[in-house]
C-alpha cells in the first residue's frame, strides 16, 4: 500500500517538475517527510546529496528514498513512477511538436509555475536550514558551498564530497 | 538513418550517456550532441535542437526528456523507453547501493559526521540554486507576486505544494494570457 501511495506521489511530483529538477523538492519534502514520515528531514537532505553525487539528474534521489520506503522493489517502483510522466508527456510532445508549440495555455501555465517553484523552494530552504545549520561550522560550510556554486563553475558533486570530508574531520 | 535502430543499440548509447553525465547541463548537452549527432549520426543537428527544446518544454529533468524525445524519434515508444532506462540505469544502481550502505551504517559516528557536513553543503547548494532562479525568473511584478505568494502559502499557511503549483498554473492562464 505504501508503495502505491509513493508511486502516486512521485508521478504527480514529476509531472509538476517544471523549471528544473529541484522543482519536485517541495512536494517530496511535504509528502515523504511531513505527511507520511517515511524519511526524517535529515535523511531528506542526505537523499538530495545522493541525487547530486550520482550520475544523472536529481531524480535519482527518488531511488534512494524508494529504497528507504520499500527496499529494492521500492527503489525500482520509485524510478518507474518518476520517469513515467516524462515518457508519456515527452513522446506526445515529440509526436505533436508543431501543434504543441502553439498552445498558449501551456506557455502561460508554465510561466506562472516557474516563479511559484522559486517561492516554494525558498520556504523549504528555510525549513531544512533550521535542522542542519546548527553552529558556526555548519553555517560556514553552507556559506562556502553557496559562494562556490554561485560564483564559480565547480561541479556540485565535488563540493558535496569535500563537505563530507570536512565533516569527518571537524565533527 | 533510414534503417530502424535496434533497441539494444539505443539502450547502450544512452547507458553510456547516463553513466558519464557529470558536470551540469551544458557539458551534458555537448556530450549528447557528440555521441548522437557527430559520432553515431543517428539524428541531424536540427532534430537534436528540436529534441533539446522539447526537453525544456515538458515537465521533468530536461536532459532526460531530451533523451526520451530522441529515443522516440529513433524507435517510437520502445525507443523512448530504451533511452529512459539506459539513461537512468547507472545512477539508479548507485543510489540503491548507497541507500543500502547508508541505512546499514546510519548509526556509525563517522558517517554521521560526514553527513553533517554534507547536509550543510546541500543547504548552500539549494540556496545558490534558488538565487540563480530568482535572477532568471523573477523579472517583473507578476512573477514576483507569484513567487511571494507561493512562499507565503507554504511557509506561513502550510498549504499543500501540489495545490499551490496547480493554483499558480491556473492563475497563469489569466496573468499570462496575452503573452
Amino acid at each position: 500500500m505504501a508503495l502505491l501511495q509513493m508511486a502516486a506521489i512521485l508521478f504527480i511530483a514529476n509531472a509538476l517538475t517544471i523549471g528544473g529538477g529541484y522543482a519536485m523538492v517541495p512536494i517530496l519534502q511535504q509528502e515523504f517527510v511531513n505527511h507520511y514520515h517515511w524519511l526524517s528531514n535529515k535523511e531528506f537532505l542526505d537523499a538530495i546529496a545522493i541525487g547530486q553525487v550520482t550520475p544523472g539528474p536529481l531524480t535519482v534521489m527518488n531511488a534512494f528514498m524508494g529504497f528507504k520506503v520499500g527496499g529494492l522493489a521500492g527503489a525500482l517502483v520509485a524510478m518507474a513512477a518518476s520517469y513515467l510522466p516524462c515518457v508519456i508527456i515527452v513522446t506526445l510532445v515529440t509526436k505533436y511538436y508543431l501543434r504543441y508549440k502553439e498552445i498558449w495555455a501551456v506557455k502561460a501555465g508554465f510561466a506562472a509555475i516557474k516563479p511559484a517553484v522559486v517561492g516554494l523552494l525558498l520556504a523549504v530552504l528555510i525549513f531544512l536550514g533550521h535542522g542542519s545549520i546548527i553552529n558556526p561550522l555548519t553555517a560556514g560550510i553552507a556559506a562556502a558551498s553557496f559562494a562556490l556554486l554561485t560564483f564559480t563553475k565547480i561541479d556540485p558533486s565535488i563540493i558535496i564530497i569535500t563537505a563530507g570530508f570536512l565533516g569527518a574531520f571537524l565533527f | 538513418m533510414t534503417a530502424v535502430l535496434s533497441l539494444k543499440k539505443i539502450f547502450l548509447a544512452f547507458l553510456k550517456i547516463g553513466t558519464f553525465s557529470f558536470g551540469g547541463v551544458y557539458s551534458m548537452v555537448a556530450f549528447f550532441e557528440r555521441e548522437l549527432v557527430f559520432k553515431r549520426k543517428w539524428i541531424s543537428q536540427e532534430e537534436f535542437v528540436e529534441s533539446l527544446a522539447i526537453g525544456q518544454m515538458a515537465p521533468g529533468p530536461p536532459i532526460i526528456n531530451t533523451g526520451i524525445s530522441i529515443g522516440y524519434k529513433l524507435h517510437k515508444l520502445w525507443g523512448a523507453l530504451a533511452a529512459t532506462v539506459g539513461q537512468a540505469f547507472t545512477g539508479t544502481v548507485l543510489a540503491i547501493l548507497l541507500a543500502a550502505f547508508y541505512l546499514h551504517m546510519q548509526d556509525n559516528p563517522l558517517l554521521q559526521a560526514v553527513m553533517k557536513g554534507v547536509a550543510a553543503a546541500v543547504v548552500g547548494l539549494l540556496a545558490s540554486f534558488i538565487y540563480k532562479m530568482i535572477i532568471k525568473l523573477v523579472t517583473g511584478y507578476r512573477s514576483a507576486t507569484l513567487a511571494m505568494g507561493a512562499f507565503l502559502a507554504l511557509a506561513i499557511f502550510k498549504l499543500n505544494p501540489i495545490g499551490i503549483l496547480l493554483a499558480a498554473g491556473a492563475l497563469g492562464l489569466v496573468l499570462y494570457r496575452r503573452d
